[in-house]
């Protein structure tokens, strides 16, 4: 309902019906100004609107869209946010950071949201670093996890970047000192000593590339090979080879552009004598055992919440049942890692303007990011507490350590026999016992 | 180092006998219409995805036939989906290359979106004709499904080779596609010959789609770099030539090859492009142009 020039309110049937082409020009136009300006004004009505992005097209970025969907339901169910009712607003990325910041701009502008949480892409998210932090909008990363997401903001420019955190993962400087962790611990199991090192050519490997080997070769095995593959590869032939020729032990690779599936088959088909250890973001996928016909057993992969696998915390299990019960059915069937983050992300933000008594940031960014960093929330994915403004990794997510010193927030799954996905690693939350392929 | 050149000379033989199979019902369409079928890519993955959802129990449940069979399902989705994009589309806008040209890109592009709605954009792989690997010997690694693809491309080609040089129905289309006017002359009817070049080339598309989608993945834009390998080898084996796709098909395999074992993978195209571009500048008709005549 809207009003017309004459001021009495009309119905679009009424006008339709009883009024000329003028009022209803007029009317139109007052229409259309006035959702307009009701979109710059979104915090006019009593709703918190929290901003979602992410692939959607990808399980990934369903998966957290899912996630997200679950958190705010939830939040309703109890007393939303500052007793408020919250909607999710969600937008794709497409995983083109052209897209995305058009998107951003959207809900920033139109849908008025409080909060954007998301981006996976490590390029998207930086595409959208330099909008976000004019607008001020409280912004929490779920998905990237390179360290230059805030070494290249927050620590360089904490006035202008202020509002953007990580909520999870781990970022990958980190969890490349925790799969030193990893391969420290396959040495102790399996003797391994060497091992090959291959990644997407994309910004997220870096710091694999950058630090793995020479952590590897600090607690005293050996990097026989390393290589990065363009985005797109599908001739795995060669590269398994080449793994094979070096004689590694096992290969560390860690691909979110490229997917696996061939260098998997190749691998099983040849029987090649090392194991497939890393990161592998298609893989996460519960559908990933299907999609790959089954040739996904026992390749592992590192990923924040476990695939559900574990009981990281006493919220992982109600989090990963919930979200089976409302979209087991759908794709993905399971959170994802993303899915994890976004949705402790939610409750790390609603718990963070409670405290601070506001949503208002273009009034009141600095009380919400003071909130935001005193937080200490039991997640799903794990405990979640920030690093201060004068540590090096300003407004990111803590690793957790475990009293020897190895990093626990980071977990280690593993496809294993008819298509389950456990959790092998570290050895207090495993589900069940690394294995290996029964050739080698 | 024997090894090294022996698994050189095995790798370069099993992918061209694949890329041979993409590019010659492409140049056939060429050859025969005159038309430039950027579908074709697209044909190559409905025959991957018909081979999915006939072989995994994982899409259609109650549907599970074995891989052999899902072999010529995969052949006939290709075959009658291309023949029915010629009668139903193509007969009707052959005379205007450029709506057909953009109109065959569209079909393609409808096709990548309706493999990302009803099979989701992640790649899946394909359930293994022929599970395992031969040889080790002498450092050589081949496994079964590439030996399989190897021996059945050529046993295509040959198929095709002595249809269309020993049959008159074939040869009726090696007539029309190097004379139209010449072909009609002789009492070619010209719209059957083309329907049937187009149920050839899908077979031939349906059945490398199988090969591709199991050695590299079978995703929605596994179109792509196909149809941009046939275009490649079609220019340089000279249009519409059977000949001359596989001369080139065999070129461009062994060129990747050599440089994916020697540069690494990531430089594995940039050559056949370097070779494209000289191939244009030097002799625009490409290695065997002459079998095509401009009416």
């Amino acid at each position: 309902m809207t009003n017309n020039d004459t001021g009495i309110p009309v119905t679009r049937n009424e006008r339709k019906a009883t009024i000329d082409r003028r009022t209803f020009l007029g009317a139109a136009g007052a229409g259309a100004v006035a959702t307009t300006l009701a979109g710059c004004l979104g915090d006019e009505d009593d709703l918190i609107r929290v901003g979602h992005i992410g692939p959607l097209q990808q399980d990934m970025g369903a998966g957290s869209e899912n996630s997200a969907q679950l958190a705010v339901d939830q939040l309703n169910e109890e007393d939303g946010i500052m007793d408020r009712e919250v909607e999710l607003v969600s937008a794709d990325s497409v995983g083109d950071p052209g897209e995305a910041l058009t998107a951003t701009e959207e809900m920033v502008e139109q849908d008025g949201v409080d909060v954007i949480i998301g981006t996976f892409v490590t390029e998207v998210m930086q595409g959208i670093t330099d909008y976000v932090a004019d607008v001020d909008v409280p912004f929490l990363i779920t998905g990237s996890a390179d360290p230059v997401t805030v070494t290249d903001t927050v620590a360089e420019d904490y006035d202008r970047f202020k509002n953007i955190f990580r909520s999870g993962p781990i970022n990958s400087d980190l969890q490349a000192e925790g799969m030193v962790d990893y391969a420290e611990f396959l040495a102790d199991e399996y003797g391994w000593t060497q091992f090959a090192h291959i990644a997407d050519d994309a910004a997220w490997t870096e710091p694999f590339s950058d630090n793995l080997p020479g952590y590897l070769e600090d607690v005293g095995l050996d990097v026989v090979h390393e290589d990065r593959l363009a985005p797109g590869t599908d001739d795995w032939a060669p590269v398994n080879s080449d793994i094979d020729d070096a004689d590694a032990d096992a290969v560390f690779r860690f691909f979110a552009h490229n997917v696996g599936t061939g260098m998997l088959v190749n691998w099983r088909e040849n029987e090649y004598e090392f194991a497939i250890e890393g990161i592998h973001v298609p893989g996460m996928s519960p559908e990933f055992w299907d999609d790959s016909e089954g040739a996904a057993l026992y390749e592992t992969t590192s990923q924040s919440g476990a695939a559900g696998a574990a009981d990281i915390t006493s919220e992982t299990g109600p989090f990963v049942d919930a979200y089976a019960e409302e979209y087991g059915d759908d794709r993905p069937s399971l959170p994802m890692y993303m899915g994890f983050n976004t949705y402790d992300a939610v409750f790390v933000y609603k718990d963070a303007v409670e405290r601070a008594g506001t949503v208002d940031y273009q009034a009141d960014i600095d009380t919400i990011v003071d909130e935001l960093l005193e937080t200490d929330h039991e997640g799903a994915a794990g405990e979640i507490e920030f690093y201060g403004p004068d540590e090096d990794y300003p407004h990111d997510v803590r690793e957790t350590t475990d009293d020897d010193g190895v990093i626990t927030n980071f977990p280690v799954t593993q496809w294993q026999d008819d298509g389950e996905f456990e959790c092998v690693y570290p050895e207090h939350l495993a589900s069940a016992d690394h294995i290996t392929p029964e050739w080698l | 180092m024997l090894g090294a050149i022996g698994s050189f000379l095995v790798t370069g033989a099993m992918i061209s006998a694949i890329y041979a199979l993409i590019a010659i019902g492409f140049t056939m369409i060429f050859g025969v219409g005159g038309v430039l079928n950027l579908a074709h890519g697209g044909l190559i993955m409905l025959g991957a995805y018909g081979f999915l959802v006939v072989t995994s129990s994982s899409t259609v449940e109650f549907l599970t036939i074995p891989p052999i069979a899902g072999l010529a399902v995969a052949i006939a989705v290709g075959a009658v989906a291309s023949y029915g994009l010629y009668v139903g589309l193509v007969e009707y806008i052959e005379d205007n290359p450029v709506i057909t040209f953009l109109a065959t890109l569209v079909v393609a592009l409808i096709l990548a979106e309706l493999a990302v709605v009803a099979f989701s954009s992640s790649p899946r792989g394909l359930v293994n004709l022929a599970p395992g690997s031969s040889g080790g010997s002498l450092g050589i690694r081949v496994t079964n499904i590439e030996i399989v693809a190897f021996v059945v491309s050529w046993v295509a080609i040959g198929l095709l080779w002595y249809y269309v040089t020993r049959t008159d129905e074939g040869r009726s289309i090696l007539a029309t596609s190097m004379s139209q006017r010449g072909a009609q002359l002789t009492g070619v009817d010209l719209p059957s010959i083309k329907a049937r070049t187009w149920l050839i080339a899908g077979g031939l598309a349906g059945l490398a789609g199988v090969f591709i989608g199991t050695l590299q993945q079978t995703s929605p834009v596994m179109w792509l770099d196909p149809l941009a390998l046939a275009f490649i080898i079609v220019v340089i084996g000279g249009i519409g030539s059977i000949k001359g796709s596989i001369v080139a098909a065999y070129l461009i395999g062994y060129l990747e090859t050599l440089t994916v074992t020697l540069l690494g993978s990531g430089f594995r195209g940039t050559f056949s492009l370097v070779v494209l571009v000289i191939v244009l500048l030097v002799m625009p008709q490409g290695l065997y142009g002459r079998e095509w005549v401009h009416e």
